[in-house]
């Protein structure tokens, strides 16, 4: 029972065999149609996508999900410093805050990068000099305080500009991903469906031997044993006869009467065995 | 003398006011309210204090409703007293209101200039600031009809006029706007607990002297220290300086002149106390780190603005040791305000996971 | 070869949905931006418990198909789920959308709509 950990739960029956066979058949006519069109092939027909590895989307997709999960501590972190102002002004300093913003302090750059000959955009953050809408919230009172939850945010806020740059290049490479998706069913089909279909095959085919085998021993057991009758039957018979000789011997009358039943007894035995044999 | 006839009028006020003190919640409170794993502990741990205004409240409430709750029995108690008083004492009340008036007003200027709807401003605005006439203010539609209508509709007027014109709402930041009027303020207070024949020469002056002055001076080293990087010129930032206080006058110059921390350090030299603060919260040194309580530095030190919390509250605690004095309300609404800051604190670090800072409280008795 | 320069070069800005704390926050770091009068277009929108679900997906339209200067799009984690339709058909790469977490509201990677793609690639 080769392989019995990987192969599909199926009774080993002619039929399914042949569901398998068939399986079979389609995965690995899948497999080289996927194989053919393979993914470098692909994205080296398409023009804005020019050989990508799948390590480099596997790459952003992990930063990705780090990222994001970084970005909730940080927002958390600064969340608090924002409670700490609250804590330290003694009040709401949110309407003030919204009615004074003007003009941008921080803002992004949004530039290009070159990604393995792919151009992949990225957001890049920046401070424009000279512009400080809020200097002088909290003057009276917590001010420090504001100025150290600027910084915070400041600091969180880079982190959500990376995450987006990294989102982009992510979003941007949905397609590569989507053909790196038909690259893991390709490798799916050639590393795993198809071994366990030739195993399942494998095993059906086993089992049918198997089958067949312990059919043929026992009915050989039964030739055998039918063997065995017909000799002990035979030699009683010959033991009869012979006795019979001797009474016919003895008597010289009703002898022939004795052979013609006999030999009726002896095609019977004859046809059952041929019937056994078969 | 003063206590012969002090209770005729205030004796039931002063009554009142000191049972709300021993209201307070002690040191052994806040380490209970410190031990609580979710909101919902510590609500019922404020059960005793504030049972009927938490009572309300849905399962695990945020922060900032915790906060509204507690400041509406602070509120609550505060007109209860107010209706009580009679007299110089009322007028003293009153006075004690203008404070988050100006906030109030300042917020009702902000929303006015950007053309808002003043009138979504009125819930923001803190109660204790609230006068009959503030929903005559959002009427105004530009600056120039506010200002009018503050001159004549709010107690605030003499701190705008002189000072003040409605251009100047226009143009200067709302800070300096509300700085202005908070040092109009100080000085007005400050002179009306010395000058009025009720309180003069009474413990009241004497506590309310101390007090304010500490005020007007935490104001004056805040700004100075709060200004640098920032556009404020000196000339500008001397005129935010209350005219009082132990730093006034020499103090004041120096930190009129100041250009860093250091120059700070040196001007507050002269009062030991604030020199102390600075040494403790590591000012005027290489780095001028805005200690403790921000950023998550950690650490044992608090920062400046901390200590002069601590100090206030010792001021107002002690301000209870005198007998026949108004100080007790105004000392007793600010403890009642630290004590709703260190709920608000505490809540925020359970509901933000950030225990390790939860001692940052400041209870003093 | 790349996504044409129009497509991104004027997108300086960060705009953001968010309830108070969160805006406010993020303000205080320097992205607020207010247009020139008359005008005066905010990059920011607060939402709190009275702002209608309207009004959320109108700002989202605005920020992120009219104006052309937005380069990243904050959204509170807990808004996003009030318009989730809008956020999960969105998946033009400018402006970027971010789904970040609020004060009351901590992050769930589960309901981010970029990361459950990221999720479903791999099959976990």
């Amino acid at each position: 029972m080769s392989g019995a950990g990987n192969r599909e739960a199926v009774f080993p029956t002619r039929q399914s065999l042949g569901l398998m066979k068939s399986k079979l058949k389609g995965a690995q006519t899948g497999h080289d149609l996927l194989k053919r069109k393979n993914v470098s092939e692909v994205i080296y027909h398409d023009p804005i996508l020019p050989g990508i590895s799948s390590y480099e989307i596997t790459e952003i997709t992990r930063r990705i999900d780090e990222a994001k999960r970084k970005m909730g501590r940080v927002m958390q972190i600064a969340a608090f410093s924002l409670a700490e102002v609250t804590y330290a002004v003694g009040g709401d300093i949110g309407y003030q805050v919204q009615e004074s913003a003007k003009s941008a302090r921080f803002r992004v750059r949004t530039k290009q990068e070159n990604v393995s000959g792919v151009f992949l955009p990225a957001f890049e953050s920046y401070t424009t000099d000279g512009n400080n809408d809020f200097g002088l919230t909290g003057l009276g009172k917590g001010g420090q305080q504001v100025q150290r939850c600027r910084e915070t945010y400041a600091r969180a806020v880079e982190t959500l500009v990376e995450l987006a740059s990294l989102q982009t290049a992510f979003v941007i490479l949905d397609e590569v991903i989507k053909v790196v998706n038909r690259r893991v069913n390709a490798i799916i089909s050639e590393h795993v469906i198809i071994p366990r279909t030739e195993n399942t095959i494998k095993y059906i085919n086993s089992e049918l031997d198997e089958l067949d085998r312990e059919e043929f021993f026992r009915l050989k057991k039964v030739q055998n044993k039918k063997q065995r009758d017909t000799a002990a039957q035979d030699a009683e018979m010959r033991l009869k006869r012979d006795a019979a000789e001797k009474a016919e011997a003895a008597s010289g009358s009703t002898s022939s009467d004795k052979e013609n039943e006999l030999g009726t007894g002896d095609i019977l035995g004859e046809s059952e065995d041929a019937d056994v044999i078969f | 003398m003063e206590g012969l006839f002090f209770n005729v009028n205030n004796g039931y006020i002063e009554g009142i006011v000191r049972g709300y003190r021993n209201g307070l919640l002690t040191g052994q409170n806040y380490n209970n309210l410190t031990q609580c794993e979710t909101i919902d502990d510590l609500k019922l741990q404020l059960g005793p204090a504030y049972g009927d205004f938490l009572a309300s409240l849905p399962p695990n409430p945020s922060t900032s409703t915790l906060a509204e709750k507690t400041t509406d029995k602070l509120i609550a108690e505060f007109r209860y007293v107010r209706a009580n008083a009679v007299g110089a004492l009322a007028k003293f009340m009153d006075y004690l209101t203008y404070g988050y008036m100006i906030d109030n007003v300042a917020l009702l200027i902000t929303g006015t200039l950007h053309e808002r709807d003043t009138r979504e401003l009125l819930e923001r605005c803190h109660p204790l600031g609230w006068f009959e006439t503030m929903p005559v203010l959002c009427v105004a539609t530009n600056i120039e009809e506010l200002y009018n209508s503050v001159l004549i509709e709010t107690p605030l007027a003499p701190y705008f006029k002189g000072s003040l014109s409605h251009q100047d709402l226009d143009e200067l930041n709302i800070e300096i706007v509300r700085n202005t009027l908070y040092k109009n303020y100080l000085e007005d207070f400050n002179n009306f607990v010395n000058t009025d024949p009720d309180m003069a020469g009474t413990p009241t002056a004497e506590v309310m002297t101390e007090i304010l002055e500490f005020e007007a001076d935490r104001r004056a080293i805040n700004i100075t220290l709060n200004s640098f990087g920032t556009d404020l010129s000196k000339t500008d930032r001397k005129k935010l300086y209350p005219s009082f206080g132990r730093l006034y006058p020499e103090g004041s110059y120096m930190l009129s002149r100041a250009e860093d921390v250091e120059g700070v350090r040196l001007a507050v030299e002269g009062v030991s106390d604030y020199k102390t603060y600075f040494d403790a919260a590591g000012m005027g040194q290489s780095s001028a780190g805005a200690g403790n309580m921000s950023g998550g530095t950690g650490g044992d030190g608090k920062s400046l603005e901390d200590l002069f919390y601590q100090k206030e509250m010792e001021i107002s605690k002690s301000a209870f040791t005198r007998q026949f004095s108004f100080a007790i309300v105004y000392a007793w609404v600010k403890l009642r305000e630290q004590e709703i800051r260190n709920i608000t604190w505490i809540a925020e670090c359970i509901a933000q996971n950030q225990k390790e800072r939860i001692g940052n409280y400041i209870s003093v008795f | 070869m790349a996504a044409p320069a129009s497509a991104y070069k004027d997108r300086q800005f960060l705009a953001v949905i968010g309830d108070e704390d969160s805006v406010t926050g993020l303000l205080l770091a320097g992205i607020g931006h207010v247009t020139q009068p008359p005008d005066s277009q905010k990059n920011f929108l607060v939402v709190d418990s009275k702002t209608d679900n309207a009004a959320i997906e109108e700002a989202f339209n605005r920020f992120t198909t009219e104006r052309k200067d937005i380069g990243i799009l904050l959204i509170n984690q807990h808004i996003a789920e009030r318009i989730r339709h809008r956020v999960d058909t969105y998946t033009a790469a400018f402006p970027a959308l971010l789904e970040i977490p609020s004060k009351d509201h901590p992050y769930d990677p589960e309901k981010d709509s970029v990361l459950r793609r990221v999720r479903r690639l791999f099959g976990e």
